[in-house]
């Protein structure tokens, strides 16, 4: 079959299952440097185990990976990395995962998700988790670039709105 | 290939308001048209459409690593000097792309011809990944097509996909955004808003002109949150022309599309891609036109960032000219004329969806002129096997 098994809609339809909508989901991310610490921040010991073993093994699959020590010790610093083997026994180097990320996803009050992903930290302090891109839909190689992990906190008043959209002079901005 | 006459459904009006789908009829016009669909044979879909769009869509991506690196090229493509590295750092990172619509001109037969990548704000999405969908539902259900026909477009199933895949890594908060006025807009972003969610992406939505600014250039969001990540279907090439367009190199808002789509959805791509895939059976001539010379006959001048089918010249084999209006100006490209091919006085013009790198479905919009503007509809289509002999309607 080359269609959808189905197509639904949550939102857009003239009864919008409650449940789903945006304002009633939320969604809570921390960066840790270990099961400890989340614990304290978060008071949930068990979710950030769960986490921090989610994490761990998705870091074997999505670290980065260099073929020499030094090239690895170069972007990561030099208690930062270590030596593996693929399944075909070819060595490589990846850094060490050095803290991890749990989201929680929430419905109202009720959990309704739990994910954890490795974060690492480079030679300049900074943090960076893989991108998404392997696999699925996506086909853009194996190999996962990484990306920064913004900064808290998320909040900044706004001195002016309205920079954008002047040039919205026809019907649609579509194509 | 055929286009089929059938009975509409006597319910669509009622399924388009139960659906939110407000723009079926456009200033008294009708957009949506289900009095015909177009039906082709599975190989024609496999072969003609989804294989050559999977294999356009590489190597247009197979492009980027060199114009990226190039002043040259950027140049070429009239993206501004203060935007190339953002350009470049955007792709060298591999900052993730959502989708893209590559509009092919095809007649039944013989090889698709690429006429345009529309990779940055591509419209008409709900129309193909939803209605259209629907519409062949409600069809089997009523007998007026059989339980086997089919249809290319599993488009919802890879934008879900896609956004689950995209969604440890988008810096929250999300908004999708679009500019206030436009139905058809609101439209598409409430459709794809709608499909984040179902891929349990918490996300808004934030008018184009409601974005702010901090003292310090990040973007902001009416409750002076910074934005994590915008969803823009708004032009990147006005995005960096605009007043607010100097805070889009520091800014760490992610954009979707990111910035490397500003290379494909330029016309510029097409005599790039040409350039490097000269003959390529998918592909028409093209090259780069400095403006003020006659157009000859046999090609079509498209400036580099036109929409919608405006500014379009376009200087027939047998000499006849068209031309169509529009606000865009700048530098253009010339591309060998493949006119649409006429089924009963209309032209329809397969517009195929990607979604992450997979094709993924199709929509088709016919206009009563070779040139497709916005005054064309969009028109469902079904495959259906031929070889049965077996056409209803």
């Amino acid at each position: 079959m080359k269609r959808s098994r189905t197509a639904a809609l949550v939102l857009m339809g003239a009864a919008p299952l409650l449940l789903t909508a945006c304002t009633e989901e939320t969604t809570r991310e921390g960066l840790y440097t270990s099961i400890d610490e989340c614990a304290g921040q978060v008071g949930d010991l068990a979710a950030c185990e769960e986490a921090f073993d989610k994490a761990r093994q998705e870091a074997e699959l999505s670290a980065p990976r260099y073929a020499s020590f030094d090239e690895c010790v170069a972007e990561y610093g030099t208690n930062r990395c270590t030596a593996r083997r693929d399944a075909n026994g070819h060595g490589y180097f990846m850094p060490l995962m050095t803290g991890y990320l749990m989201a929680q996803m929430f419905r109202g009050d009720q959990r309704a998700g739990l994910s954890g992903s490795p974060a690492f930290r480079d030679g300049n302090g900074h943090w960076k988790r893989p991108a998404p891109g392997a696999g699925g839909v996506y086909s853009n190689g194996v190999a996962r670039p990484m990306q920064a992990i913004s900064a808290e906190p998320n909040r900044a008043p706004t001195v002016r709105r309205g920079g954008f959209g002047s040039s919205g002079s026809h019907r649609s901005a579509g194509s | 290939m055929r286009r089929v006459p059938i009975a509409e459904r006597a319910n669509w009006r009622d399924r388009a308001l139960q659906a939110g789908f407000d723009f079926h009829t456009i200033d008294g016009d009708r957009y949506w048209d289900e009095s015909v669909f177009y039906a082709f044979s599975l190989e024609q879909i496999e072969t003609d459409i989804e294989a050559p769009t999977e294999e356009l869509h590489a190597m247009a991506i197979d492009m980027l690593d060199g114009i990226v690196g190039s002043e040259e090229q950027l140049s070429r493509l009239d993206i501004p000097e203060p935007f190339w590295d953002l350009v470049a750092r955007s792709w060298r990172a591999r900052q993730p792309h959502l989708y893209g619509r590559m509009d092919l001109a095809y007649s039944g037969r013989g090889p698709a011809k690429l006429l345009e990548l529309n990779y940055d704000t591509p419209t008409s999405l709900f129309e193909a990944a939803f209605f259209q969908w629907q519409w062949l539902d409600d069809q089997q259900g009523e007998g007026r097509l059989p339980a086997a026909a089919d249809q290319f477009n599993s488009i919802y199933e890879s934008l879900v996909e896609a956004f689950a895949t995209l969604a440890p890594s988008l810096p929250r908060p999300l908004h999708f955004s679009a500019v206030r006025d436009s139905a058809e807009d609101r439209g598409t972003v409430n459709y794809l808003r709608d499909c984040a969610i179902q891929a349990g992406i918490e996300c808004g939505l934030l008018d184009i002109e409601d974005i702010g600014v901090s003292a310090d250039g990040r973007f902001t969001d009416l409750e002076d949150r910074v934005i994590g990540t915008l969803f823009k279907l708004y032009p990147l090439e006005d995005l960096f022309r605009e007043e607010f367009g100097r805070y889009l190199p520091a800014s760490d808002t992610l954009l979707l599309e990111p910035p490397w789509k500003s290379v494909l959805s330029n016309k510029g791509i097409l005599p790039l891609l040409w350039e490097k895939h000269e003959g390529h059976p998918n592909l028409l001539a093209a090259k780069f036109d400095a403006g003020g010379a006659d157009l000859p006959r046999g090609w079509v001048r498209k400036p580099l960032h036109s929409r919608e089918g405006a500014n379009i010249e376009m200087h027939h084999e047998d000499g006849r000219r068209e031309q169509t209006e529009g606000p865009y100006r700048g530098p253009g490209i010339v591309q060998a004329l493949h006119p649409l091919a006429g089924f009963a006085g209309r032209f329809p013009l397969i517009g195929s969806w990607v979604v992450g790198d997979r094709a993924c479905g199709i929509g088709i919009r016919e206009d009563r002129s070779a040139i497709t503007r916005d005054s064309a509809c969009f028109v469902p289509h079904a495959i259906l096997d031929e070889d049965s002999g077996v056409l209803i309607a």
